[in-house]
Order: C-alpha cells, then structure tokens, then sequence
C-alpha cells in the first residue's frame, strides 16, 4: 500500500546517501511534529514563542492541513479515509485552548480583542500582526471558561496546568464517544479485509521508514555497503565521500576487500526494531536474507551445516542476490563455556578462518573463505555467551526513541486505521510500553478490536499488564517504604482514593519482581535503620511478626513443597508499608550484609569440614580416638575453641635443640596432635613482604570474632611458630619415610628395608604395635609383619648405611620424648629390648628367625 | 597420640566411673544373650557413647576395637550423592544419618537394610546379631524415624539398634516404644572431680581441687567439655600455677557480650548492633538454638524477676518459630526486639502504647 507513495523518496535516500536521506528526514520531522503536537505535549504558552506553533494555529484551522504530511508515506497510502483523516485533525486543532489563552489572558493582555469579536489580534515576535480567527466554542468549554474566568479574575492561570490538560483530555474522550459510531464503522469496513496484524502491517520496508536510532540505522548501512567491493565486485557510492574513516576499517591485506569486522552485532531492547532493520538494510542493499533464530536449533552444528556452506556459496539456491545471515537473538545461542563446539564459539572461528583457507586454498574440497555478510541481533550485549564475539564485531546499540516520535507514527497508523485516537493516551501508552513499538502497536490493534476508542482510560485498562512489566527489588522496596509521590500516582492514573489502596499495588509490586525472598531480606535490612523514633518497639514487633510469617510460609513452600502458599506470600511483606513508609525517606539500598554472612557462613563451613577431614584421618589412624569430636554441634561449640588453645602452648622461641627438659614433652604432644590433624603452619609472604606462618586449615578464625583473636590464647609468635612447623614438616617426613619403607620392605621382606626403625623406645613399639591394629588396606598388614622383623634384628649401628642420618638425628630427642611417659623411656638402655609379636591381619608364614641368618 | 578426652576414654563397663549402677546393669543385660534395641539419652558430655562402646566390647570382645572407617555414597531420589561417614567393625557399625541432612531417610533404608539381611557369618562371633548405632538419633527426620520402626521389629533376628539421642522430645512414640530406655545423667561435681583427678594422674601432673572445681563450674556437665578445657589449660600454662583463667569457647564469650548489649540499651541503633553479633556467630556456624538460649540464658540472669519468666518464655516462643523457618536471623532478631520492649516497659514501670 504504502509503496506507491514513498517511492518518491527512494531515489534520494536509497544506496548509501544517508545524509540525503538525513536530510529529507529532518524536513519530514519538523512537519510532523508541528502538525501532531497538540496542546498536551507543547503548553499553550508556547504559542508565543515561534511563529511555528502560531502556524500550526493556521494550520489547524486550514482543513486541508492533513497534505502536509501525505508525503511520509505511511499516510500517503490511505486515500480512502482522506475523511476520517481531516477529521482527525480537526479534532486535533487547538481551538479550545486558543480561547483559554484568549479568555484567560483577557485582563493583563491588551492586545487581545475581547471575547465578542470573531477574530483575534496577536502581535508575533517580528512586530507584525497576525489575525486569528475564532472558532465556535462549545458547550462545555464555554462552561469552563466561564467558570474559571469567575473564580479569577486579575491572574494567570491558577488552575494548575497538569489539571488543565486533564480537563482537556477528559473532555476530549467525551467528544470521541460521541462521534465515533459511522467513522470507525467506516474505518472497520476498510480494514476488515485485511486481518494482518498491525505490527506487519506497518512495518517499515523500505530504508527511509525507519523510525528513530537513524545514527544507528546509517551506520548499519554503512557497515553493509562495505561489503559492497567483496560482494559486487564495485565501490560504493558513499566510500569516495566518507574516505577518511571507512579507510580504518578496511583490511588492507584482504584479498576480498572485506570490512575488517566481519560480523554487525546490534543490541537493544525489545521491539525498537533491530530486526527490521537488518532485513530492511539487507533488502536495501540487494542482498537475500537467510535468518537464523530461536526458532532454529543453535547448537555449533548449525554454524557447520548450514552458515557455513551458505557463505560459502554466497548464494541461495532459490535467488540469484547474494547472500546475508542474520542470526537472530544470538544470546540465546549456546557460547558461555569455553567448548569448542558452541555456537559462538564456531562463528567467531568461521571469521578468522581466512589465513588458514588462502595458505591451503589450492587444496580440492577445502573450505573457502567467507565472502558474505553476517549480522547478529541480540537483546543484552553484556550476555556472557557473547563474551567472545563482541571484540571481533562491529557493535552497535539501539537506544529507545524519544517518546514524541513514537507517539507520531502511532498516530498516523491511528489515522490511517482510522482509529480515534487522543495523543495524550499515545503518549501514555508509549510511556508505559517504554518505547516498544511492537507493544504499542498490538495494545492498539487490540483497542481497536474491541471498537473503542483510544482514551487514557481504555490505554490504561489494556496496558495493564505491561505496566511493571519488569520490577527491580530495589524498586518493589522503594515502593514498600516510600509512598508514591503525586507524579507517579498520576502516571499510574491513580487518584488520592486509589492512592490510599495499598494492598493491591504494593503486593501486584512484589509480585511481578518475583523476588519475595530478597525483598525480605531487603525489608530486613532497612527497617531498623528508619529514622521514625519507636519508643516501645511496637512497630519493630510487628514488623518482626510479619517477616516470621514470611518466612514460615516460604519455608513450608520451598521445603515442602507446599506451593499453594506462594499467593500468600506477598501479603506478609505489604504491612512494612503502613508501619514504616515515610514521605521524603532516603532511598532505600540494599543491603549486602546478609548476602555477605552466607559467603563467609559458606567459607567457615569449608573450613570446619576440612577440620572434619583431619579429625577422620586421626580417628583412622589412632583406632577411631577422634570420631567422636568430629560430630556437628559438638566441633564448632567445643572441639574448635579448645583445639585452637590445645595447639598454642605459650614456647619460647629457640632452637628446637635448646628446649628445656620441661618444655620437650609439651613441644612432642603439640607436634604429634598437630600432625594427626592435619594441621600445619605454612609460610606465607605478607604483603608488605614479611614472612608469616598460616595455620592450614585456618581452624584460628574459630575463636576469632569481630576480627580479633580470643584475649586468653597468646599470640604465637613468628619464631615459635617456625619453630612448631619445622617439626611438624620433621615429623610428617618421618611418616612419609616410614611408609616409603615399609612398602620397600614390603617388596624386599628378608633386607633390612626400614632402618628407620631403629628408634628402640618402647613407645616406638607401642606404636608399631598399634599400626599393626589398624585396618589398612592392600599390603599394609604383610608390611606390618616384616616391620616387626626389622625392628627385632635392628642392629646397633645404620649398618646398611641408608642415607637417613640426619632425619634421625633430627628425630632423636623427639623419639625418646615420644611416649607420654618420656622419663621412662629415656630410661630404658639402648639395646636391652624385648619384642612380642602383635597378630595383626595377616596371612603370613611365621618362623623364628635369628639375627645370625642375616648377617 | 590422641587428646585426654580419647586417651583416656574407659574402654570397659568396669572402668567407667560413675553411674555405677547403670554399668551394672548394662553388663548384665549384654550377658544374659537377650538383648534388645537401645536408646542411650542424655545432656551432651555424659558418657552415651562411652557406655555404648564399653556395652559393645561387653557384648562381642576385643574385636570389637578393629575399626575400620571409611564413606559410603547414597544416592538421593533426585540423584544427588550423598556422603556419608561410617565407622565399623566385624561385630557393629555407627552411621550419623544426620549428616545426609533432607535424605536421612535414604541412608536408614538403604544401609539397615543391607545389614539387616546379612546374617552374622563369623561363626566364632558371641552373638548372632550386629549392631547398629545411630548417632544423634533426635535429629533424623521423621521419615526416617518411620522407615526404622518397621525395621526394628523384622530384621530382630540379625541386627540390634542403639540410638544415641540428647532427648527423646524428638523421638517417635513407637521407637521409643521398642527401644529400652538408657538415661544416661550429666555426671556430678563430684564425679567429674574424680574423673579429672584420675586423668590428671595418668596425664601425670597433679591438678590442684580449685582448678579442678572451677572447670567443672564452668562446663555445666558436660565431661568432655571439662576435660578439652584441662587439656588446652595444662598445655597454655604447663605448671598449673598462678591466675589461671579457665578458657570459656569463645562463641559463649561471645554470646555474653550480645545479652550485655541488649540490657544495657534498647534503641533501633542497638538493634543493628545486635543484628552485627549474631550474623558474626552465625557465619561461625554457632547453630542458632543454642545462640538464643545462651544469650537467653545469660539476659535471665540478668534482668529483674519480675520479667525473667517473660524472657524465657519468648525465648522458647521463637526458637519453636525458628525451628519451624528456615531464615534463622528473623527470628533472633524477633526475639531481641520482644526483649527489649519488655525491658522498657519494665524499665520505666508504665505502658508506653501511646507513644510514638
């Protein structure tokens, strides 16, 4: 329909002369704007300002004002309804609010004739005298006039001007219902044999339709006609003009002549229009469109079995136009991890390709460069799977056109659908909708659907749903301790009764957030921090009581799920609203504090589970000692404060030689619970570069609170705790060697394997004996009983001559400190010892042996 | 080397040393070969799982102490693995379903079951049946409690249970119906005196009484409380001489310090404060009864008698309402709120309803 008539336009603005086409939009603009912009968008006021607005007087007067915008090929179309269209307008002149400027400004303007008189003298700005004729004032205008000329006299408007065009609309929907009947009828029967929807209806096809983003609409342009020398083999028209900066993103060393970046991502929010333009630029610039969306499966497959061979061929099989893909809503597409076979992932390769492809391209049967351009369209740029794709591509970010654009179009699509419609509902509309013009169109088709006309009130009933659309929680909790101010509740259509109704807009708020949890916890954090003075806590009470109730009802939802509460559930949080809203509150902030708590409840779970893990290896080892201390209540409230005070002895800090007779049985029994927990100290550099030692696990935050360590354990200080680690590492060496041995001996039973167990204490025994006790599995039983033989024929000297001499020096004093007698052990001489063999698991043949068969 | 606590554990019925009558019967009843389900009860630090290991080595000899340790993995009904620990021998073996936390019941099931089936085939063993011990038997959930009560009754023949609970509050009418009841009592001063003396013997030191008698002041029963606390004094003081201060656990400290707080102001300011505190014992993983009881606990001693009864009450009100949510600093917060607002209305001897 409206081709016919915007091909006018298209020599103009057609292949790449954006700024022709610029400027035949900025002709085209201003003539909308001042013949749709009523009153509600453009005060009377500034009817004395430009001559423009005093033309749009004369203009509206002029019934044949509806030509002046018959070129912008949307409305050119709609012939038929030339009636309904200069209705449209008459209805949209601004009689009525000429004559309250007139009325009004009777007393203190005197170059306005008085009321009696049909025509009006206005001075302009040049000094020159423009005559304005007067129209007819009805009824109800007259009314009103009267009535606010009596109620002031001798001042400017006192009625506030909002109110004003309140009125205005008001009586403006009134004079709609009254004449609608024949026209829409009309309009109906016109219509009736086309039930597209408007959306596709009125979509822009050719590049000079496009509405709003132009910047961004010519650049895209641009982007697609640097394709031009690659794809049809000649400049373009506007490369020789815009020289300078497309130059920058040529490839030079190319051979195709690409654009550097093969890949236009466009993002923005919903129904601005990025798909339309691609297909309109793509359409434009003479290429056939091959779309890829959600619709499709996007798994990195597809990038191999059908973009790529369509690239490839440049063409597809039906046309003869090269080809484009546009891959719609691209951040659905698989790509946020880093497999190789995603979606993302096999496109960014296909555009590298190229260096690879020439090296190997005389080879039959390889794959050939991409010589076609891609486009990709996605709602969230920041999209984690887009991650690699955006350093490669050419960006660009739709924003959402102001208002009064989309207001124009959708009432020119009013008017050609001949549809009643009152700019001041349009804008509304396009304010709810927040700029979505898909939205806007279906919220209008629907209205017209239902034969009615578009009033603020009718706008208001079937945006409902879209009205909070997508709530924040920082807005929801706003909205729980701030009341409404007056502006808001005006948007929302509210009046001071509908205001007062809390209930049903606060819990609709909360709901549509759909984060009831997280405003809890918001409301939580924020209530106490009201400066409202409470003298008895009653409101703090109640509040309370209500935040238990939440979370009673949530838990029983989410634990049990009993998910018939979920309706309920925001009720428990709209009484914070009664109890703490306060006009002129700060805003609310949400609080990270909970949030925090759990990331350090999660870490000090780790902590004590690693602390569990340690007492499982001592409890295995020492024939289940420790089990009993690792069970859940009982390890955070006893077993970690005191093993905390357990391993922090008040030591000197020495040398682990010079240690008192006194001090060696404490240095022992500290050394040996450390290591049959697991626990060490590990050297660390601070970062001003000082050594520290670590406790690992870090069991100390246990007895550390608000930062500060438990007054009565002493700071162990850097040189004692070098001192503890060296022996701990000792002694966790010497284990280690005794397994290494033991599993040595184990391979060689009749060789002396394990020197090491020399240490000829009865507690060395004890312990041998207690291994032998301990369920291990594999060899370790076999192991246990050669073990025995070692130490039962263990010569005097390091007769092998096994390179352990300095661990058993090192291990000496510690040895014969061992057991928890040490006087005793020391006591025993060195050689008069007596063995008994312990059954341990083992199947293996027993023999008395004696020490002369070895040697 | 193990702590005191294990070191010195008594390992025989003969050795433990009070509640001597209980011994007594717990030897016959593993003599008499008619043995029936048990569950051991009792405060935190009494000796359950003493008595119920030295009730064992009665019951089946020194194998019982070859341990072997090691995790199971379960799988829970939406596929998620379950670790748990368990620690057994030839004659017995102890599970803490609790650790499976929501899915306890898939541990009973699964694991009695399996025992349950087994018929003892060590022919040289005492009795024909194992033993199963649950640990912190008042926390498994309900379906769990109910899977078990069947299995009692079936599996008599093969398998035995000891449950080991602090209270019987959280038990099932009907598994307590099929288990002997054991209570086993926080020992008295005078018992615990004679333990710590005759573990300071062995440990070899001699402990004066008034150490003695001032850890046993503060560990309100519980042995094992008393005996950490020796172990952590002698090893931060070696010669037990001078002003000892016994180390109270720091989150007990710590809970002190927030009851102080409370009492000493009631401002929305100090509700914050409060707020810090416990999200700090909280993040230590202090479960939340007890930080409520013991700052209850310790506000009690505090205040005037008049509201003492009030406090508890409200502290008892909100732990049932906590027990039952599952975002516990709500319900502290509740709490401290109601506290104050009692202590205020005390204070001042008035009703402050119209102010505001």
């Amino acid at each position: 329909m409206s081709t016919t008539a915007s091909t006018s336009f298209i020599p103009t603005g057609l292949l790449g002369s954006s700024s022709k086409s610029h400027t035949s939009k900025d002709v085209f603009i201003p003539t909308g704007l001042f013949s749709t912009a009523p009153a509600s968008t453009f005060g009377p006021d500034n009817a004395f300002k430009p001559n423009g607005l005093l033309g749009l007087g004369q203009h509206a007067t002029s019934t044949a004002s509806g030509s002046s915008f018959i070129p912008n090929g949307l409305l050119a179309a709609t012939t038929g309804s030339q009636t309904s269209l200069d209705d449209l307008t008459a209805e949209f002149d601004l009689p009525s609010s000429q004559d309250m400027i007139a009325s009004r400004a009777t007393p203190s303007v005197p170059t306005f004739v008085g009321p009696p008189s049909t025509t009006l003298r206005a001075t302009n700005f040049d000094g020159r005298t423009i005559f304005l004729r007067r129209k007819p004032v009805n009824t109800a205008r007259r009314k009103l006039a009267a009535a606010t000329q009596t109620r002031q006299v001798g001042t400017l408007l006192d009625v506030p001007f909002h109110r004003l065009l309140n009125e205005i609309s008001e009586d403006k929907a009134k004079e709609l219902s009254r004449e609608t009947p024949q026209i829409s009828h009309a309009s109906l029967n016109s219509t009736e044999a086309d039930d597209s929807l408007w959306v596709d209806r009125y979509r822009p096809k050719t590049f000079t339709d496009l509405m709003g983003n132009d910047r961004v609409a010519r650049e895209a342009m641009e982007w697609l006609k640097q394709w031009d020398k690659c794809v049809f083999g000649k400049s373009s028209k506007g490369k020789k003009r815009k020289r300078d900066d497309e130059e920058e993103n040529f490839d030079m060393n190319d051979p195709h002549q690409r654009p550097k970046q093969r890949i236009l991502l466009i993002s923005g929010p919903p129904g601005l229009g990025k798909t339309t333009l691609a297909h309109v630029i793509a359409k434009q610039a003479g290429y056939e469109v091959m779309e890829i969306n959600a619709s499709d499966a996007r798994s990195g497959q597809i990038v191999d079995d059908r973009i790529r061979p369509t690239l490839e061929t440049g063409y597809t099989v039906k046309s003869s136009k090269p080809v484009l893909v546009i891959i719609d809503e691209i951040d659905g597409a698989t790509g946020a991890g880093d497999n190789s076979s995603n979606f993302i992932h096999k496109l960014v390769q296909l555009t590298h390709d190229k260096p690879r492809k020439k090296n190997r391209s005389s080879q039959p049967g390889d794959k050939r460069t991409i010589l076609r351009p891609i486009i990709c369209i996605c709602n969230d740029i920041n999209a984690s799977s887009l991650a690699k794709l955006r350093p490669i591509a050419c960006q660009l970010r739709f924003q959402k056109p102001a208002d009064v654009h989309t207001v124009r179009r959708l009432r020119e699509i009013c008017a050609i659908e001949g549809l009643k419609a009152e700019t001041r509902a349009l804008s509304t509309l396009v304010a709810v909708a927040k700029g979505d013009l898909r939205g806007c169109l279906n919220t209008l088709q629907f209205i017209q659907s239902r034969d009615a006309e578009v009033t603020e009130a009718v706008v208001r009933r079937s945006t409902k749903g879209m009205k909070e659309a997508d709530n924040s929680i920082i807005s929801a909790l706003n909205s729980l301790f701030i009341p409404l101010s007056k502006k808001r509740a005006k948007e929302l259509g509210l009046n001071d009764e509908g205001e007062s109704r809390y209930v049903g807009r606060i819990s609709q708020e909360i709901d549509s957030c759909g984060k009831d949890s997280a405003i809890a916890i918001g409301c939580f954090s924020h209530y106490a921090t009201l400066r409202r003075h409470d003298a008895n806590f009653s409101r703090y009470e109640k509040a309370n009581e209500w935040l238990m109730t939440f979370d009673a009802l949530s838990t029983a939802m989410y634990n049990d799920g009993d998910f018939a509460l979920s309706p309920y559930l925001t009720y428990s949080l709209v009484p914070f609203y009664p109890l703490f809203q306060e006009r002129g509150a700060p805003k609310v902030e949400r609080g990270q504090e909970d949030w925090e708590n759990l990331q350090l409840t999660k870490s000090n779970e780790e902590i004590y589970k690693s602390l569990t893990r340690g007492l499982q290896v001592a409890s295995t080892r020492q024939r289940g000692d420790f089990r009993h201390l690792g069970n859940w209540p009982i390890l955070q409230l006893e077993f970690a404060p005191y093993i905390n005070r357990i391993i922090s002895p008040q030591l000197r800090p020495i040398n682990g030689q010079h240690l008192r007779v006194d001090e060696r049985p404490l240095m022992s029994r500290l050394v040996d619970i450390m290591t049959n927990l697991e626990l060490r100290f590990v050297q660390e550099r601070a970062e001003d570069g000082q050594l520290t030692y670590r406790l690992d696990p870090p069991v100390d935050v246990f007895i550390t609170y608000d930062g500060k360590r438990a007054s009565d354990i002493a700071i162990s200080r850097y040189a004692v705790r070098h001192l503890v680690a060296q022996e701990v590492d000792a002694r966790l060496t010497s284990r280690q060697e005794d397994v290494v041995d033991r599993g040595q001996s184990g391979k060689h039973a009749n060789l002396f394997g394990g020197n090491k167990k020399g240490k000829t204490t009865a507690a060395s025994v004890e312990e041998a004996a207690d291994d032998s006790f301990k369920p291990s599995p594999g060899k370790r039983p076999r192991k246990d009983l050669s073990a025995n033989i070692d130490i039962a024929d263990r010569p005097p000297t390091d007769f092998f001559g096994r390179p352990i001499q300095p661990t058993a020096v090192g291990k000496k004093p510690q040895s014969s400190a061992r057991g928890f007698n040490p006087l005793k052990s020391s006591s025993t001489p060195k050689f008069n010892v007596a063995y008994k063999f312990k059954e341990g698991n083992s199947a293996a043949v027993r023999k008395p042996v004696k020490v002369s068969m070895f040697l | 080397m193990s702590l005191w606590v294990d070191q010195y554990r008594p390992r025989l019925l003969e050795d433990l040393h009070y509640h001597h009558e209980l011994s007594v019967r717990l030897r016959s009843l593993a003599s008499s070969g008619d043995f029936p389900h048990m569950l051991f009860y009792g405060p935190s630090g009494a000796g359950k799982k003493t008595r119920i290991t030295c009730t064992l080595k009665q019951l089946f000899g020194p194998g019982i102490d070859k341990l072997k340790i090691d995790q199971r993995v379960f799988l829970s009904p939406s596929k998620r693995k379950l670790e748990v620990n368990i620690v057994q021998s030839n004659f017995h073996i102890e599970i803490t379903p609790s650790e499976a936390g929501n899915y306890d019941r898939v541990v009973i099931q699964e694991l009695l079951k399996e025992i349950a089936q087994t018929q003892q085939v060590d022919l040289n063993a005492k009795q024909r049946f194992k033993v199963v011990i649950i640990n912190e038997a008042d926390s498994l959930s309900r379906d769990a409690q109910a899977a078990l009560r069947r299995t009692m009754e079936k599996y008599m023949s093969n398998m035995r249970i000891i449950l080991c609970a602090n209270s019987t509050s959280r038990l099932i009418a009907p598994i307590k119906s099929r288990c002997l009841l054991m209570r086993v009592a926080a020992p008295s001063a005078k018992d615990m005196q004679a333990v710590m003396q005759y573990v300071s013997k062995r440990a070899g030191f001699d402990l004066p009484l008034d150490v003695a008698s001032k850890i046993i002041d503060d560990s309100s029963g519980n042995l094992r409380k008393a005996i950490l606390c020796l172990e952590a004094l002698k090893m931060q003081s070696p010669d037990l001489s001078g002003a000892l201060t016994i180390a109270k656990p720091d989150w007990e400290t710590y809970c002190h310090k927030v009851a102080d707080l409370i009492i000493s102001e009631q401002s929305p300011a100090r509700v914050m404060e409060v707020r810090q505190k416990f999200y700090e014992l909280l993040s230590h993983c202090i479960p939340p009864t007890i930080i409520l009881k013991t700052v209850a606990d310790r506000v009690v001693e505090r205040v005037d008698d008049a509201i003492k009864a009030d406090v508890m009450h409200w502290a008892a009100v909100y732990e049932v309402r906590m027990r039952i949510g599952s975002k516990k600093i709500y319900h502290l917060e509740a709490w401290v709120v109601k506290v104050m607002s009692l202590y205020k209305h005390f204070f001042y001897g008035m009703d402050l309803t119209g102010f505001d």
